[in-house]
């Protein structure tokens, strides 16, 4: 009777303190959430009044959906260069045996070790010599730069667990290395290749660093704009502009499950 | 349920591209404008709604306005030094002089500048003639009206009422940009030191630290959030910026030019060298009058050409440049890294 008094309470610490984690975790994106929708001009909690002008001034002030759209298109073309790349490096990789399999899979994670301030700075200055200048497409090369090593990682992680005889088995049955790759490759290894593209996106939507480096008229990001805002200006329409983004992806993961299915970003079993 | 295959890859893959696609009008454009620089924000829409304005309506030219900061627009420049991305750029004293001897700005030609005959020679000087100042901010003390009712006017007295415990200071911290001119020099100049001696800045603010009577912000609106949550009530902060955050509304916030004087903060405009010579009368629209006193009126930050007269209610809200006290810039900018590390040691913080 002890013991389940004992575990009973022993229960109840440990609901009580997972509920005040997730509070404490939580409670400041409500706090952003709430200021803004104040109705005063500057950042206060709790709030004074309720209003929608900072969703308003999101659409007003001009450089945040440009910044928005160039944010977007960043993130999606740097992610198709970084999974066109990184797929058929990991799945050589995965396979091949030797030191210089290993140097290249270094390699190829580095970004991941290197200081992002570091990273932007050097690249603007190869990709400048190169004769890309300040440009989107320097911007897309950057990004892929730092999403290649989420692909590659993800996929050679799920790659690790397919069984080789399946490849051998198809090629014994007669399937070509292409027919291999579609028919029997590709659909092992699919959970690995979407984790990586979102680990991309994500990365590539949020970096400062590197999009700090590559800003110009027709190719700043929403970070890079809203750091430039907020040292200037301290009105609320960085929290209306945070409250979007967190729709934003919320609907990005309810539109992924709906229609994908959040269980299958892990890998197959 | 759908399952993502072959064929949804590549169609995203393909709607993905075309969507990344730059518009042919942006990349016409580029070629037929200049490329100006700006900070965010009310900074932004000035710059394009005032000088930019003016120069297409003086020149018939087009300018882009690219935001960011100078750190950033210096390292564009140097990675491009044929072609710039940029043609005029903003920037703070310390890093124009540097733009300046390190080859990335020109020398202000005043035969192409017919507004700089209105501009005081001393804010072509303290650039070394690497540009010149078209407008400039003060660091006075800043506090919160309703909690502070009596606040000291001097930055002595500021320090020793904190010290007696009377007010909690929120002061720049290192990683802030001018915290070299505007505190750790302003202090010492102000309690007696130099910017050969420095000590005095830094026992005051070891003190203040040992009686739990400042904190310190990285970022200009961090400051606001202190006095704002109540964790300090008065601290060195800007004129402009403050000004600017009372007209929102927060009018509990009041500020003060110090009886030592608010420490001078010019903000440079310099052409980058081999930019377009239209770069020169987009500089001329920023030193013009009218526009001049649009800028100040959308900023509230005071200005450097002598014909602007402001109007009553932005009078009492501009420091005189000659009110102020200008930091040895030169000097303070040799001395930063030792300064830095002095305080990583003594002060952490």
């Amino acid at each position: 009777m002890a013991q389940m008094r004992e575990d009973v309470r022993e229960r109840w610490a440990l609901a009580a303190f997972t509920i005040a984690f997730f509070v404490f975790l939580i409670a400041p994106i409500l706090v952003v959430v709430a200021v803004s929708f104040t109705s005063v001009s500057y950042v206060s909690f709790p709030i004074q009044g309720f209003s929608l002008r900072w969703f308003w001034r999101i659409v007003e002030y001009r450089p945040f959906l440009d910044a928005l759209g160039v944010t977007i298109q960043v993130a999606f073309l740097s992610t198709a260069v970084a999974v066109l790349i990184g797929v058929p490096a990991a799945l050589g990789l995965v396979r091949s045996r030797g030191a210089s399999a290993e140097v290249a899979m270094t390699f190829l994670l580095s970004p991941l070790s290197m200081p992002m301030i570091v990273l932007g700075l050097a690249l603007l200055f190869y990709l400048s010599a190169l004769g890309l200048g300040i440009s989107l497409i320097s911007l897309v090369i950057a990004h892929a730069v730092i999403g290649l090593p989420y692909v590659v990682r993800t996929v050679a992680g799920v790659y690790r667990g397919v069984s080789p005889d399946l490849e051998e088995s198809a090629t014994m049955l007669g399937a070509n290395r292409w027919q291999v790759l579609r028919h029997v490759t590709l659909p092992q290894i699919r959970p690995g290749i979407f984790a990586g593209a979102l680990f991309s996106i994500l990365i590539s939507v949020d970096n400062l660093p590197i999009s700090f480096f590559f800003g110009s008229p027709s190719t700043n990001t929403l970070p890079v704009v809203m750091l430039s805002y907020l040292e200037h200006q301290f009105d609320p329409s960085i929290a209306a502009l945070s409250t979007v983004q967190m729709v934003l992806a919320l609907a990005g993961l309810l539109v992924i499950e709906r229609f994908y299915g959040l269980r299958h970003l892990g890998a197959p079993t | 349920m759908i399952r993502l295959n072959r064929r949804h890859f590549l169609m995203g893959a393909a709607a993905g591209g075309v969507f990344a696609l730059p518009p042919a009008r942006r990349l016409a454009a580029q070629t037929e404008t200049i490329t100006v620089t700006s900070y965010g924000g009310v900074w932004e829409e000035a710059i394009r709604g005032i000088f930019v304005a003016d120069f297409t309506a003086r020149t018939g030219g087009k300018a882009e306005v690219q935001i960011g900061g100078p750190p950033q627009w210096m390292s564009q420049i140097e990675a491009n030094l044929a072609d710039p991305p940029i043609d005029v750029l903003v920037n703070t004293i310390d890093l124009a002089l540097v733009a300046g001897r390190t080859g990335l700005v020109e020398k202000i030609d005043p035969s192409k500048l017919s507004n700089l005959a209105d501009i005081p020679q001393r804010f072509v000087d303290v650039v070394e003639g690497w540009g010149v100042v078209f407008d400039y901010g003060s660091a006075g003390i800043a506090y919160h009206r309703e909690r502070l009712r009596n606040p000291p006017t001097s930055i002595k007295g500021m320090v020793e009422g904190a010290l007696r415990g009377d007010f909690v200071l929120s002061l720049p911290g290192i990683s802030y940009a001018p915290t070299p001119q505007m505190l750790i020099w302003s202090f010492a100049d102000a309690l007696g030191g130099s910017v050969n001696n420095v000590d005095p800045a830094f026992e005051a603010l070891k003190a203040l630290q040992d009686k739990r009577a400042v904190i310190f912000y990285g970022g200009a609106t961090e400051f606001l959030n202190h006095l704002e949550a109540g964790e300090a009530e008065i601290g060195i902060y800007w004129d402009g910026r403050t000004w600017a955050h009372y007209s929102t509304g927060a009018e509990w916030i009041g500020y003060i030019n110090p009886d030592e004087g608010g420490v001078m903060n010019p903000v440079v405009v310099q052409k980058v060298v081999n930019s377009d010579d239209s770069a020169w009368e987009y500089i001329n629209s920023m030193l013009a009058p009218a526009p001049q006193l649009a800028f100040a009126e959308k900023v509230q930050y005071g200005v450097t050409n002598t014909k602007v007269a402001y109007p009553d209610w932005l009078k009492d809200r501009i420091t005189p440049w000659e009110a102020t006290r200008w930091p040895p810039f030169e000097e303070i900018g040799a001395k930063i890294p030792a300064w830095v590390d002095r305080w990583n040691r003594e002060i952490g913080a």
